[in-house]
């Protein structure tokens, strides 16, 4: 029967107190929609902590052990070396079914005749698995209607960010997918070793509460993706243009936009960036966690955007406008920074890290010059830095809940295959597809890519992302996993604390709205559209249409995780 | 020879005119009878249903707390609640203020080009001439806004060809396409390239409905071309510009979408926001779930609905058609 959760308005928005034996009732939280008869979309909370129900861990020896061996959860440990794979699963299952998996795309779509999609398939067992690729940037947003029409085939891929693209994501889950609780509950290793070598904590945020304010409703919902931990986000510079032009490194916003400034020149189609929007929050940390600060003193929850830190920050990127330091069609938001910097035409681009392995790549392959570093943790200078890290798995692939039990078993045949960590052939395969086609060991080695293997294989979808692998580790171009491995340990020190550890939180549907429009606003500000003096209205009209109640929300959830 | 036909009056029916009564016919007769029309009929009568009335009556999900999860007679019902939601949403507004901006540039200047267009197509004569400007004027209608806006940007974008050729004379970037200020003036001229010979097609049938001889004898009485097209042309083409019209006045709310959402992020959306892309982004994609977005369109529908009715009344106590007459 389908579940909603918006029948009992105040004990639905209850907390669970995370701390010690987990999921336990807390107090509720006050109603916050604004018409008194509307109760849905008013948000959920959910503990991803302490459940007795999920896989019972059992370590699956890793083949061979790291060269860099870093400390989890901020600084994964890395290889810049390639083993001699070995199986992880010396008898694959049989299957014979036929799957149709939704993920998303960025770039062009791969055929699904290539050869890696045959030799994986045969891999792993005979399950087919089709892939629905979809563009991955309107993704998150259009998800949101397959899931509530069911139309998203046998599974579907979501990364944790998409979540916000739901206005009751909660809602969805338990009426959209295949709990998996009863089948892979308690011990699973016999049959599936890699998935009950999975990190407890990567089970437990894939845990969803049919009703939030019943710990005992909470049950496994989607297969963790990987739990990939450090950093996974920074700002990629051109070393060599830096050099070039004998600038410095920058090692604070100041120091940064000097360097914009001595670099970019609009006449002759030179500027810094392609785009500044989402990164530039670390630069002038204003909230810790989802956009929220608690002040300890005035004991108070601030929304960033009421902080000084948030004119700070939007006064930098119209700067970058008003100076022409940044390229006259970034508002566009269609512009491809990665071309544009491996061309030459920006400095700067912010990026996830896995930018600077495919750029190593380009350069090995001969197809661009130069090579890229990521800046420093950058604050205004006097300040300290603070850096986000990955504290939670990537995502999840959840299964249709029409799907049959046995159906379900055969997917996590496959998903347990997919588990297998760096060192394995099943790895090999899977990350790098077959030898001599898709790529091919270089003089060091380690795996290159072939033109084909980088199209096919080197996306950062298709197969690779079913599953998350027992554990991760930095891969890839053995300089760079040095530098990046060197990287994550000098900004350990500048970690950002996370307000709701050991919470999920969704915000009400209200607060998301109002959030969205002040985000189109920070670009109209951003891009000479509206002027900065607009700031006290647009974060007035912000906080009374939904960002006022939801401060009572989310100081309700820090007291709930801080034992208050 | 000639046949001489008999002028005598034919002979008289001696029996009285025979009463016609019209029997009621059962539906069953009816049936048989109208089987053929019924079937031909029944297609669009499926397309109607499924695709027009079966939808319309989901309208009631803007009176209700909708969950696609709950059984639908779960959902409770909540009068208004989503329409004073609306109402009192800061961004719904401005909204509908941009609706109406635009529809009213789309009608008094869109309108009156697809006539002049009309009109100054009538007046050429070669029909080489005549068949190449046709083409020119409504091919772009074929392009889809992705591409429209594509050209728009390539040409006069920041990154542009006109801003570059105008850089490489020293001068200043164009931000004509990333510009608030200017979107109003942007959006015509779209509208200008990609639609304007598209409208100009129905207006060109209705003038070649207009019996030439009447131009002729115009022409021999000393009317110029001026007074032929006022006297001439206008009237006989303006049942249908009326009937255009009216339609037009119904459809007002409805601007478009591709066009404002694809240039949304470079020129804000404080300016390109209408009530079709404001349903989008907030219920289709956005948060507010699928109760609020059909409380917008209904909204948008009943306006609609409330100015055809008054267009269509004005029409008739102007003398002309509209689009239907009670009797």
């Amino acid at each position: 029967m389908p579940v909603h959760s918006s029948n009992t308005p105040f004990k639905r928005r209850s907390l669970f107190k995370v701390a010690g034996l987990g999921a336990a009732g807390a107090a509720g939280l006050p109603v916050i929609a604004a018409c008194s008869d509307i109760e849905s979309g008013e948000g959920a909370v959910q503990s991803t902590e302490g459940f007795d129900f999920v896989p019972t861990y059992k370590e699956w020896p890793l083949p061979v052990q790291p060269d860099l061996v870093g400390e989890l959860p901020n600084h994964p440990s890395g290889f810049t070396s390639y083993p001699e794979p070995v199986q992880a699963v010396t008898e694959p299952p049989s299957g014979s079914g036929t799957y149709e998996l939704t993920v998303p795309v960025w770039g062009d779509t791969v055929s699904g005749d290539d050869p890696y999609f045959a030799a994986v398939t045969e891999a792993w067992g005979g399950t087919t698995v089709n892939l629905r690729q979809a563009d991955g940037v309107t993704y998150a947003d259009t998800s949101v209607q397959w899931l509530k029409a069911n139309e998203y085939g046998d599974a579907i891929l979501m990364f944790g960010w998409m979540l916000g693209s739901h206005s009751n994501f909660q809602e969805t889950v338990v009426n959209n997918f295949y709990d998996l609780t009863d089948i892979v509950q308690g011990d699973i290793a016999e049959r599936w070793p890699l998935l009950a070598g999975m990190p407890t904590s990567s089970w437990s945020q894939s845990v969803w509460s049919k009703d939030p304010a019943d710990p005992d409703s909470a049950r496994i919902f989607g297969i963790p993706g990987n739990f990939s931990g450090g950093v996974g986000n920074c700002v990629f510079v051109r070393t060599d243009y830096l050099e070039a032009a004998n600038l410095a490194m920058p090692t604070t916003v100041e120091e940064l936009l000097e360097v914009c400034r001595a670099w970019s020149d609009d006449a002759n189609g030179k500027w810094a960036f392609a785009g500044l929007d989402w990164f530039i929050g670390q630069w002038f940390p204003a909230g810790d966690s989802e956009g929220w600060k608690w002040v300890e003193d005035e004991q108070k929850m601030y929304h960033v955007s009421e902080l000084p830190e948030f004119t700070e920050r939007l006064t930098f990127r119209r700067t970058l406008w008003d100076e022409k330091l940044i390229h006259p069609d970034a508002p566009s938001g269609t512009l491809d920074a990665h071309a544009m910097q491996a061309a030459g035409s920006v400095l700067f681009t912010q990026d996830s890290l896995g930018w600077w392995n495919e750029f190593a790549r380009l350069v090995g392959t001969g197809e661009i010059e130069g090579a890229i570093a990521p800046l420093p943790a950058l604050a205004p200078a006097g300040r300290t830095p603070s850096v986000t890290m990955n504290s939670s798995v990537d995502g999840w692939t959840f299964l249709n809940k029409d799907l049959s039990r046995e159906q379900v078993e055969e997917f996590l045949d496959v998903a347990n295959w997919c588990a297998s960590p760096y060192g394995t052939t099943e790895y090999e395969l899977l990350q790098y597809g077959i030898e001599g086609e898709h790529f091919t060991l270089g003089e060091d080695g380690t795996p290159v890519m072939t033109e084909l293997g980088s199209t096919i294989v080197g996306g950062p979808m298709n197969y690779k992302a079913l599953c998350g692998q027992v554990q991760t580790f930095l891969t890839g171009d053995p300089d760079v996993v040095q530098a990046r491995f060197d990287y994550d340990a000098s900004i350990q020190q500048y970690a950002k604390k996370n307000l709701f550890e050991g919470m999920r939180i969704e915000g009400p549907a209200d607060y998301k709205a109002a959030a969205s429009t002040l985000n189109d606003q920070e670009n109209d500000i951003a891009y000479g559209r509206a002027e900065l003096s607009s700031i006290p209205d647009m974060v007035q009209t912000f906080l009374d249409n939904g960002g006022e109640a939801a401060r009572e929300y989310y100081t309700k959830a820090y007291k709930a995780v801080n034992g208050e | 020879m000639a046949t001489l036909q008999s002028t005598a009056p034919p002979e008289a029916d001696p029996s009285p005119p025979r009463r016609i009564v019209r029997r009621k016919r059962t539906v069953a007769q009816r049936l048989r009878h109208d089987w053929p029309l019924l079937v031909l009929a029944l297609p669009v009568l499926a397309h109607l249903a499924v695709f027009h009335y079966w939808p319309t009556a989901w309208n009631i999900i803007a009176f209700m707390d909708y969950s696609p999860y709950r059984p639908f007679w779960e959902n409770p019902f909540v009068g208004f609640a989503w329409f004073e939601r609306l109402f009192n949403d800061p961004y719904f507004v401005p909204a509908l203020l941009n609706t109406l901006k635009f529809a009213a540039l789309n009608l008094l200047c869109m309108f009156p080009l697809s006539v002049a267009l009309a009109l100054a197509m009538n007046s050429i004569i070669s029909i080489k001439v005549r068949s190449t400007f046709q083409s020119i004027v409504y091919l772009p209608h074929f392009f889809s806004w992705v591409l429209v806006v594509t050209v728009f940007v390539q040409v006069l974008g920041a990154d542009g060809l006109i801003s570059n050729w105008l850089m490489g004379f020293g001068g200043e970037r164009l931000d004509f396409t990333a510009n608030p200020d200017t979107f109003t003036l942007l959006v015509w001229m779209q509208w200008a390239w990609k639609d304007a010979g598209w409208g100009m097609i129905i207006f060109l049938a209705a003038l070649a409905s207009i019996n030439p001889s009447l131009y002729e004898a115009a022409a021999s009485d000393g009317a110029n071309r001026w007074r032929r097209m006022w006297h001439i042309t206008l009237p006989g083409i303006r049942p249908v510009i009326i009937l255009l019209l009216i339609l037009q006045i119904g459809g007002i709310l409805s601007v478009g979408f591709e066009q404002y959402q694809l240039q949304r992020q470079a020129v804000g959306y404080q300016s390109t926001e209408v009530l079709d892309t404001y349903v989008y982004y907030q219920s289709i994609i956005g948060t507010q779930g699928e109760s609020f977005g059909t409380a917008a369109g209904l909204f948008k529908g009943v306006i609609g609905l409330i100015l055809i009715l008054v267009a269509n009344k004005i029409a008739h106590r102007l003398g002309e058609q509209g689009i239907y007459q009670k009797s």
